[in-house]
């Protein structure tokens, strides 16, 4: 039974880490990106769980990687939860209607709460057969790639 | 009356006193000729007699003008008089004419002054109305001026809904023609449905409360300007602090006033809070997070708490930046900063700034080296001012320059001038850009998804170099290549280091 596989893209690199320690001693599997590029490029090649990813981030915002991603037939139905320190200008509600965001956590954030929400959104997935992360989600890789 | 008849009874007997002697006279000698029963001597006496009678009647005729003229003369003075004369005007009549015209003059005298005095009371009456009148006017051209003059739109209706009062800005505004003798129908606004609709509700309202709205209008150049509307109806006078009904609803007065600076200012707040929460949430999920690590105990080892309490530590002090940051150019703003200045030197500030400004360079894998000048450098400043601003400078570098590039940091003597340089290889800024960056919550567009920020740091450093320090800033830049920042400090005094 594999571990799931989580996606944190974050440019801080303390918050990142943070988030990745938490949820590495949890038996995730933890692939990490500092920005949308960064994470858009591992999606070419890998196929996490779940995407964890802050908004405002340099090259690609974390928002206009949630559109490739759903633009996107080969990850189209990933799980998105954004991170935010905006929090009030973003309404969650949008979010989800426009970009298919599960769930928005405002920071400061904890990083048990994180890793609850999570694991709530990963439960009803039944557990693949191989471990680790599953293989390249390239097969339907875009042209925007 | 009986007085009147009385003077008529004596002019008539004083006038034709001669006619009756006269009369008499010829009575008598008729008389004599009939005893006489002489035909020639009736002759005579007829002819006697009609002389007798002209001569009466032209002496009389004569006394009666002489007594005019004599009362004529007393009396003019009546009509040429004031109030004050005409109180102590005593009649001088001719003897025995005065003595039954004196009641006359005297009632004249009264009737006069009474008239004269009331005239008096009517030309002061008159001026007063007229000073009033004037300055009615005055004040009416003023309040025109003004109206005039007035940046905002002023509308006036009349209960009809027509257009009584619309100054040069609302006719602009509104499209409405020059001003002109017929009234225009409020209809005739066609730029403004709300302004339209608040006035013809106003101009019916019975009760004096203002209403106020805000709304966009497309001005002539087509610049779209923000007003708020504040509609009363004018039928309504505050007398005592209440309001008083006079006769209901006479129309309704509309006044826009320009708030697109407000509303710019206010976009430009929202957007500060917005940026400055960010700027504070950043370093605080760092805290955050790793203090809940910690308590939780989710660091086995020490060198993962060592780990953990460092990232604590830095991010407080980044905190701690923004902070100094945001209250030193709010104290320096309002002229209330606290200036400490001495003697330092400039390459140990650098150094000192290079030394914060390493863990995150590092982090973002940025080489952040120092060229520091072998000279002392000395400067009268404040070091924590300048520390900031050096810290501000190559932070920034830090920031808008990608990972794996360089950011350098010199010093120099220049003349009398000591020079601080912070060059980068990062993203560089446009000519416009260079021209903007100092100004408070300027950020580069193009940049904003690069790096959070509030668009303080730069205009706290230009502050603190030019206001406090009398020195100046200067930006060179080239997109896509890089930028170098210079602050150029008076010298203190320079020792061979």
């Amino acid at each position: 039974m594999r571990s799931p596989c989580i996606l944190l893209c974050d440019d801080e690199l303390h918050i990142l880490r943070a988030a990745q320690f938490k949820f590495q001693r949890a038996g995730y599997e933890v692939l990490t990106a500092s920005d949308g590029e960064e994470a858009w490029a591992i999606l070419q090649t890998r196929r996490p769980d779940l995407v964890i990813t802050d908004c405002q981030m340099p090259r690609l915002s974390g928002l206009g990687l949630v559109a490739r991603i759903r633009q996107c037939p080969a990850t189209a139905d990933l799980p998105v939860i954004m991170l935010s320190a905006k929090g009030f200008e973003l309404s969650a509600e949008q979010l989800h209607q426009r970009y298919g965001i599960a769930h928005l956590v405002a920071k400061p954030f904890s990083p048990r709460e994180l890793l609850a929400l999570a694991e709530e959104m990963l439960q009803p997935q039944p557990p693949a057969a191989a471990a680790g992360c599953s293989g390249p989600a390239s097969e339907h890789a875009p042209a925007t790639g | 009356m009986t007085l009147f008849a009385g003077h008529a009874k004596t002019l008539t007997r004083r006038a034709l006193w001669p006619v009756f002697l006269g009369s008499f006279a010829v009575g008598t000698w008729m008389l004599l000729a009939l005893l006489l029963q002489d035909v020639p001597g009736r002759a005579l006496a007829s002819l006697a007699a009609m002389g007798l009678a002209t001569i009466g009647y032209t002496v009389g005729r004569w006394q009666a003008r002489v007594n005019a003229a004599a009362i004529q003369r007393a009396l003019v003075p009546l009509s040429t008089l004031d109030a004050c004369g005409l109180a102590s005007w005593t009649p001088e009549l001719p003897g025995d004419v005065g003595a039954g015209w004196q009641p006359l003059a005297l009632a004249l005298q009264q009737r006069m002054l009474e008239l004269t005095r009331r005239a008096e009371t009517l030309e002061m009456q008159r001026a007063a109305a007229e000073v009033r009148l004037r300055r009615l006017a005055a004040q009416r051209d003023q309040l025109d001026e003004i109206l005039a003059g007035l940046g905002d739109p002023v509308l006036a209706v009349d209960a009809f809904g027509q257009i009584v009062l619309a100054n040069p800005s609302a006719r602009k505004l509104l499209g409405l023609p020059a001003a002109t003798d017929s009234p225009l129908a409020l209809e005739r606004i066609e730029r403004c449905e709300t302004l339209v609709g608040m006035l013809s509700e106003a101009s019916r309202r019975r009760v004096p409360a203002q209403r106020t709205a805000e709304l966009a209008l497309t001005d002539e150049e087509g610049r779209t300007h923000w007003y708020r509307l504040c509609c009363r109806p004018l039928a309504f006078s505050q007398e005592g602090g209440q309001a008083a009904e006079r006769e209901g609803p006479h129309g309704a007065v509309a006044v826009l006033t320009d708030i697109t600076g407000q509303k710019a200012i206010q976009k430009r707040n929202a957007e500060f809070v917005s940026a400055v929460s960010h700027e504070m949430k950043t370093p605080l999920s760092s805290i955050r997070a790793y203090a809940e690590l910690l308590v939780e105990g989710e660091a086995d080892d020490a060198a993962t708490r060592e780990e953990f309490l460092q990232v604590i530590h830095s991010q407080a002090e980044r905190l701690q930046r923004l902070i100094d940051n945001l209250l030193n150019l709010a104290r320096i703003e309002a002229g209330v900063v606290a200036v400490n200045k001495a003697p330092l030197s400039l390459n140990d500030l650098l150094a000192e700034a290079v030394s914060v400004m390493q863990p995150p360079a590092e982090q973002k894998q940025i080489a952040l080296t120092s060229d520091l000048s072998p000279l002392y450098l000395g400067v009268l400043g404040d070091r924590d001012m300048l520390l900031q601003a050096a810290i501000n400078l190559i932070s920034n570098a830090v920031k808008y320059t990608p990972a794996g590039g360089q950011v350098t940091v010199r010093s120099r003597l220049s003349d009398e001038e000591v020079v601080l340089e912070v060059q980068d290889t990062g993203v560089g800024l446009s000519p416009e850009d260079c021209q903007r960056v100092f100004e408070k919550f300027y950020r580069v567009k193009k940049d904003r998804d690069m790096a959070p920020g509030t668009g303080l740091g730069l205009a706290l450093v230009k502050h603190i170099v030019e206001d406090v320090h009398g020195g100046r800033i200067e930006v060179s830049s080239q997109l896509g290549q890089g930028s170098i920042f210079r602050i150029f400090l008076p010298g203190l005094r320079q020792l061979g280091g």
